[in-house]
């Protein structure tokens, strides 16, 4: 009513949460597929495998002690490691391994989970040690060079002056400074050319000068100054090598292996075994993949709940309406919203809702039509009892007030509706009490006893009548009524007794049955006193039970406390 | 009503009830227990009357064809109105709750004791010419309580309804529309026990004394103190 629509199934929320999740976990994927690199792989060269393990076993020969390379973990033992099935390619770098150990290939294990072929491409990075080997290499190269140059141009210098004035001593400082320019052009010279010629005229062997140069392993200028000294050749170091591609071929004829173990025999007949340790590179690869599916599903679990309750909201309203309608006829229409289930239930609530209140309005007009019929004589007939005798007006006012009495309690339980009146919280102590002082007022024996204030919630007038009808009761059988309080744990306990002859066991259930009464002769009132109590009673949660007393009637409420 | 308090005139009361016999009934009632006593038929003609006579009372029915009592009850309030009993067919505490809410200064169920009805006439008549506030169908505020006077109940500042006996009921009304004044056992007695003959000036401590222990709260100065060998006196003042 207050919106319009059917509103969806509720097949089609869970339809679209379905969906919304399969939704999810396919970006979570794509994102995978899309942002995260091709997983590295832990694949090394065999031979480099093997280069490593030489290095770990000359350690541990020399110093007895485990190396303690990072990468790959070490250890010492009785037993010779596993032995690979293995392609040819490693049983090549086995057999290249015990050689390099100086062992026989039976002494040494090279065992690898996985073995590519050799001419895979690698996946590797130019590392910065790579770069500042490189540039090492080259700044030693280059002072070589220029030491070598120098040399040689002073010693051309050295003849030159020789020969001019054998009787000069030192050079003049113009002539170093000449010498210091000529080193720098054929320095420079040579660098571009990558190669420095010439030639020098029959000298002595200079015993004195220790030939560093030519000493050292020069790998790229291979100039040891030969014994006949005549041509010779520099060639100066290349210029900086191309940075690495990312993708290299692997050496040819070397295996790619993962997973490996290699072993050695050590002198005392004990192995060294080398295993390749966690690739970390892979791990820091899960996490990504992990924190993106994290994420995704994160993201899901707070979209499936902000889902959940925009679904469930209507429900929880729904319920609370409901409830409402229950304890108040009156109460507001429940609103028709939520999946379309939802909106059904809520207009047959309203539909409902609006017969009890047609009904309900249908008996309040009933009763009221109903005890004005029934009253209305009765004050006639009370207004002509005034003007007879004394003695008669008394009798008729008396069976005027009885069937006053009668009339009063149908129309009580027929409009009886535990749920009409508000519940507050009220001293039950000084309702007892004032209850008491009402009867005591009019002269009649009913006493309260306990506590002084015991605070419930409850239906004031409910209550009211729920004890009246009880204390009523009392002293239409009894004469007199004693009312006691005591709090329990959770309950309040009230004992209504009285002096009466008290109640069979066989009828003490039957008495709270609507027009029921104990002993049909000589008692006033319609049976109705005990069933109206009952229903007060259990409405607020509580009950009524007749017990066994020592005389008379023992009726106890128990209530909520 | 002020002119009434000067001079001995008998009350007026106006009688409106649809049933003639009920209507002739109560006039022959009124007369003899010294009233001025008029009747009307329905609402319209009760305002007939009241415009061509007047009247310091009205006995009203609360079920007449046309409109009905509760309505001409609720219409007449605010005004310098008469003060209303209701003589209703429907005797539920409900209806009473409803009656007094509604604005009637007492509610009476058919069929009463004619002689009850008299009797709490001239208790309407008198409080309405001796309270300072006789505001029906309200309640009435004092040091945290509230006297709710529709459900002749007492509210305590815990919100915490307290029941009252009917004793206990009239006694507090009569104190807190008597606020701050001395009011002496006989004058206790008249305003609260109107209907019970045989009540003594003992009946008034019992009753005070019950009170005091409903109205007592530990740490707040007492409400109804005694003032001795005068009476007792109200010791707060009630908002409205």
């Amino acid at each position: 009513m207050t919106r319009s629509g059917r509103g969806l199934p509720i097949a089609a929320y869970l339809a679209l949460l379905v969906a919304l999740a399969l939704t999810s976990a396919f970006v979570a994927v794509l994102a995978i597929v899309i942002w995260l690199p091709p997983r590295p792989p832990d694949v090394v060269p065999a031979n480099v495998v093997a280069a490593h393990f030489k290095a770990g076993y000359e350690h541990m020969r020399e110093t007895g002690e485990l190396s303690r390379h990072g990468a790959v973990s070490w250890s010492v033992r009785g037993q010779a490691p596993r032995e690979n099935e293995g392609s040819a390619h490693t049983r090549v770098t086995q057999v290249q391994l015990a050689e390099a150990l100086a062992l026989r290939p039976e002494q040494v294990r090279f065992a690898a989970d996985h073995v590519e072929r050799a001419d895979t491409f690698v996946f590797r990075v130019r590392d910065v040690t790579d770069a500042a080997r490189d540039g090492a290499r080259v700044r030693r190269d280059r002072e070589r060079l220029r030491r070598e140059v120098e040399r040689v141009v002073r010693e051309r210098h050295r003849q030159h002056i020789g020969e001019a004035h054998t009787e000069d001593s030192p050079p003049e400082p113009a002539d170093a400074e000449a010498l210091e320019a000529e080193v720098r052009a054929e320095v420079d010279r040579a660098l571009r050319a990558h190669r420095f010629e010439f030639d020098l005229p029959d000298l002595p062997e200079p015993p004195d000068v220790p030939d560093t140069p030519a000493t050292g392993a020069v790998p790229t200028a291979p100039a040891p100054p030969a014994p006949p000294r005549r041509g010779v050749t520099i060639v100066a170091p290349a210029p900086d090598a191309p940075a690495v591609p990312i993708f290299a071929r692997a050496p040819p004829g070397v295996a790619l292996v993962s997973g490996f173990q290699v072993g050695a025999q050590l002198p005392d007949g004990r192995w060294l075994v080398m295993s390749q340790g966690r690739n970390w590179a892979e791990l820091s690869w899960i996490g990504r993949a992990a924190l993106i599916i994290g994420a995704t599903l994160f993201v899901l679990s707070l979209l499936a709940l902000w889902f959940a309750r925009r679904l469930t909201r209507p429900i929880r309203n729904f319920s609370d309406a409901v409830q409402a309608v229950g304890v108040n006829p009156q109460s507001a229409p429940v609103r028709e919203e939520g999946p379309r289930e939802l909106r059904g239930a809520a207009r047959a609530v309203n539909t409902m809702q609006a017969r009890l209140r047609a009904l309900i309005a249908d008996r309040t007009k009933t009763l009221a039509a109903v005890a004005h019929d029934m009253r209305t004589p009765l004050m006639r007939l009370r207004l002509t009892a005034e003007n007879t005798p004394a003695e008669q007006r008394e009798k008729l006012a008396k069976e005027i007030e009885e069937v006053e009495a009668l009339v009063a309690s149908f129309i009580a339980f027929a409009r009886d509706d535990p749920a009409e009146e508000a519940r507050v919280r009220l001293d039950l102590a000084a309702l007892l009490q004032s209850l008491a002082d009402d009867h005591g007022a009019h002269g009649r024996n009913v006493s309260y006893e306990g506590e002084e204030r015991v605070v419930i919630t409850g239906q004031s007038l409910g209550l009211k009548r729920l004890f009246s009808n009880l204390v009523d009761n009392a002293l239409k059988y009894g004469a007199s009524a004693r009312i006691k309080l005591r709090r329990e744990e959770n309950t309040v306990v009230i004992d209504v007794e009285d002096e009466g002859p008290g109640v069979p066991p066989e009828q003490r259930e039957s008495v709270f049955e609507p027009f029921v009464r104990l002993n049909e002769e000589g008692t006033r009132g319609a049976g109705l006193g005990l069933a109206a109590a009952r229903s007060i009673a259990r409405a607020h949660g509580g009950d009524i039970a007749i017990l066994d007393a020592e005389k008379g009637a023992l009726l106890r409420v128990t209530l909520p406390g | 009503m002020a002119l009434m308090a000067e001079t001995p005139q008998p009350p007026r009361v106006l009688i409106v009830d649809d049933d003639g016999d009920i209507r002739d009934g109560l006039v022959q009632v009124f007369e003899r227990a010294g009233f001025v006593a008029s009747a009307a038929a329905d609402v319209p003609a009760m305002e007939r009357a009241l415009a061509v006579t007047g009247a310091d009372l009205i006995v009203l029915d609360l079920m007449m064809p046309g409109e009905d009592g509760l309505s001409a009850c609720k219409r007449l309030s605010g005004k310098g109105r008469p003060p209303i009993i209701m003589l209703s067919a429907l005797g539920d505490d409900a209806d009473r709750i409803v009656g007094l809410e509604i604005g009637a200064d007492d509610y009476l169920a058919k069929p009463c004791n004619p002689r009850e009805l008299v009797a709490r006439a001239r208790a309407v008549l008198r409080r309405a010419r001796d309270a300072e506030t006789a505001p029906p169908g309200e309640s009435i505020r004092f040091a945290g309580f509230r006297l709710d006077i529709p459900r002749r109940e007492l509210v305590d500042p815990d919100d915490v309804v307290i029941p009252l006996s009917a004793g206990e009921f009239r006694l507090l009304r009569a104190f807190v529309e008597r606020p701050q004044r001395v009011l002496s056992r006989e004058q206790l007695l008249d305003y609260a026990f109107d209907n019970d003959a045989d009540v003594f000036d003992r009946a008034v401590d019992v009753q005070v004394s019950r009170l005091r222990k409903k109205l007592e709260r530990p740490g707040a100065p007492e409400i109804i103190r005694t003032v001795r060998g005068e009476g007792y006196l109200f010791a707060v003042k009630p908002v409205l």
